[in-house]
């Protein structure tokens, strides 16, 4: 099976010059988990995670104290908002390079590089770089597994 | 002549690579001890013999034996217990929490390295602060600067404090009492003068208490068994740093075997234990014994305490605060370790030549102390608070630093200054 056979062809996506803010809005309003970031001609040149929205306001001591169990509440830090500032700078500051493959790419390919990488969704391109699709890992992992109970796989 | 000139460029040249932190400063320090050894050999000044001799055992075996209690004492969350006891207690009062996370940096200080204790406590601090809502930085400052006060109060607190008690021969009992008062009145001094700085930051209510009184002390302490071993070692050590002097037994003596005991009693992972050790920092002391060694050995540090020692017969008095206010102001600009080790022949010197040296040791030992309080760069301890502080949305600045910590560094040099010259007469003893 290829990736062009369980991804989504209906992409949301977003411009680098776009601001945090309006980015925040996508996500929220389609309830996704990252945004491929393309120019006017449609050409992937980034990708935004929820996560790198989250980092904005994530506490400043997860990363100097290993074991944070003690910590019952998160006080002032639950309601921290980004600064106006930080919410009018565009995409392009804060989102990762693109990993993507092609159409005809396999699912246990596709799948190695979300595993390796620790994303959740990978975009799909054609040879032009343009964005053609994007398909999560529940996508691609429940493609997977579905062969393994046809006649042709396993001991079934 | 030709030995002394030589010795002293190579010493002058890899104390500036040093200083300049475009290299690492313990491969500056190698590469200078190497080219002093090579040197002493060709010019014949500085034999293999000497510079072993030159390395002050004494100070790394107390090192050492302090890193090995530090690395096993750390996995086991016992500061974190005592922090998030002391964020409870403050009940979330800013004022509060800064006088008992600046007494807790101060005690723990005394006993351990600086740079370690900020490390241990300027995470909870943050985590503390913003949970409330507020600012950890007026709170990391301070305690970057009420630990190097603390370190200067005993022996142990601080390595040019063990450097100068292997050099003079000062017992952990000296400390206490020669510096220890001055530096309790300067700590008091200095938590006035923060509550001032830090007023209006102070004055925020934060309203979030109850987030911090859900802290779990308990939770926080992952290795109950660990930690009460440890602890118990390290008190034992405690007494047998105030009975130093009865048993005939060196700091250094007291550390090892400090450590030994531990690592007998909790049985670690040794690899992982030393994987916690700076050995960079012990690596950095060598290197600055050899080099420093090899200018003695050259002759040019006769020469220097020649000179000195003639303003010293005319005004011993002055000396000493002229001491105390170089070293400080040196301090402030770069690391004081190195300062104290080219410093300490300098007076071994003096003492030679029949000055009476002992006011000299205490006004060192202050100033290396105290000075590098003065900029953000002064200590290891300001570097590690500034680089923790950038992870939260409130960084401090170089500029925060000259408002807030330069003031404290010169009116505690003032404090010192005249308590020096009040005690002046004990001193001399």
């Amino acid at each position: 099976m290829k990736i062009k056979e369980c991804m989504k062809r209906n992409v949301y996506s977003i411009g680098p010059g776009n601001s945090i803010r309006e980015a925040a809005q996508v996500f929220a309003e389609k309830h996704i988990g990252s945004l491929p970031v393309i120019d006017f001609q449609g050409k992937l040149v980034g990708m935004l995670e929820l996560r790198e929205m989250i980092e904005l306001v994530l506490p400043g001591f997860l990363n100097l104290i290993d074991d944070i169990d003690f910590v019952h509440s998160f006080g002032a830090i639950e309601k921290r908002l980004p600064s106006p500032e930080m919410l009018s700078r565009p995409v392009s500051s804060i989102m990762r390079p693109a990993t993507s493959v092609d159409a005809e790419s396999g699912l246990l390919r596709a799948a190695s590089l979300l595993h390796k990488l620790q994303l959740h969704d990978l975009p799909v391109v054609d040879e032009n770089n343009v964005l053609v699709g994007i398909a999560s890992r529940v996508d691609i992992g429940t493609a997977i597994v579905a062969e393994w109970n046809t006649p042709q796989g396993g001991e079934a | 002549m030709i030995a002394g000139s030589v010795a002293f460029l190579i010493f002058a040249l890899s104390l500036g690579l040093v200083f300049s932190e475009k290299i690492n400063r313990f491969i500056a320090a190698a590469a200078g001890a190497g080219a002093m050894l090579v040197a002493g050999r060709v010019f014949g000044f500085y034999s293999e013999a000497q510079a072993v001799a030159a390395i002050d055992i004494q100070t790394i075996g107390l090192l050492l034996g302090m890193m090995i209690l530090v690395a096993l004492l750390e996995p086991t969350g016992f500061f974190q217990y005592i922090a998030v006891l002391a964020g409870r207690f403050s009940k979330g009062r800013p004022v509060r929490l800064l006088i008992l996370f600046g007494a807790i940096t101060t005690l723990v200080s005394m006993f351990l390295d600086n740079v370690t204790t900020v490390v241990l406590i300027a995470p909870v601090t943050i985590l503390i602060c913003e949970i409330l809502g507020i600012s950890p930085a007026p709170f990391l400052l301070s305690e970057a600067l009420l630990s190097n006060i603390g370190g200067a109060g005993t022996l142990v607190g601080d390595p040019p404090n063990v450097l100068i008690a292997s050099a003079s021969g000062f017992s952990f009992n000296d400390f206490l009492t020669h510096s220890l008062p001055i530096i309790l009145v300067v700590w008091f001094t200095t938590l006035g003068l923060l509550r001032y700085l830090f007023r209006a930051e102070l004055k925020i209510l934060p309203n979030n208490i109850e987030a911090v009184l859900s802290l779990n002390p308990a939770e926080a302490l992952d290795d109950k068994v660990t930690a009460r071993r440890v602890l118990t070692v390290l008190g034992g050590a405690v007494l047998l740093f105030f009975l130093q002097k009865p048993l005939s037994i060196s700091p250094s003596f007291i550390a090892t075997l400090a450590a030994a005991a531990t690592l007998t009693w909790v049985r670690p992972d040794v690899h992982k234990t030393f994987q916690k050790i700076e050995w960079s920092v012990l690596g950095f002391f060598v290197a600055l014994f050899v080099l420093v060694g090899g200018i003695e050995a050259a002759g040019v540090l006769e020469a220097l305490a020649h000179w000195v020692a003639q303003l010293g017969n005319s005004n011993p008095l002055l000396l000493g605060v002229g001491m105390l206010w170089l070293v400080a102001g040196l301090s402030a600009i770069v690391d004081n370790i190195p300062i104290t080790i080219a410093i300490i022949p300098v007076i071994q010197e003096l003492g030679a030549a029949g000055l009476n040296v002992h006011p000299l040791w205490w006004a060192l030992a202050f100033g290396a102390g105290l000075g590098g309080n003065g900029t953000i760069i002064g200590s290891t301890a300001n570097v590690i608070v500034t680089s923790f502080s950038e992870r939260t949305q409130t960084p401090i600045t170089a500029a925060l630093w000259n408002k807030r910590g330069l003031p404290v560094m010169l009116v505690s040099l003032l404090v010192v200054t005249i308590l020096y010259l009040i005690a002046y007469p004990f001193y001399i003893g």
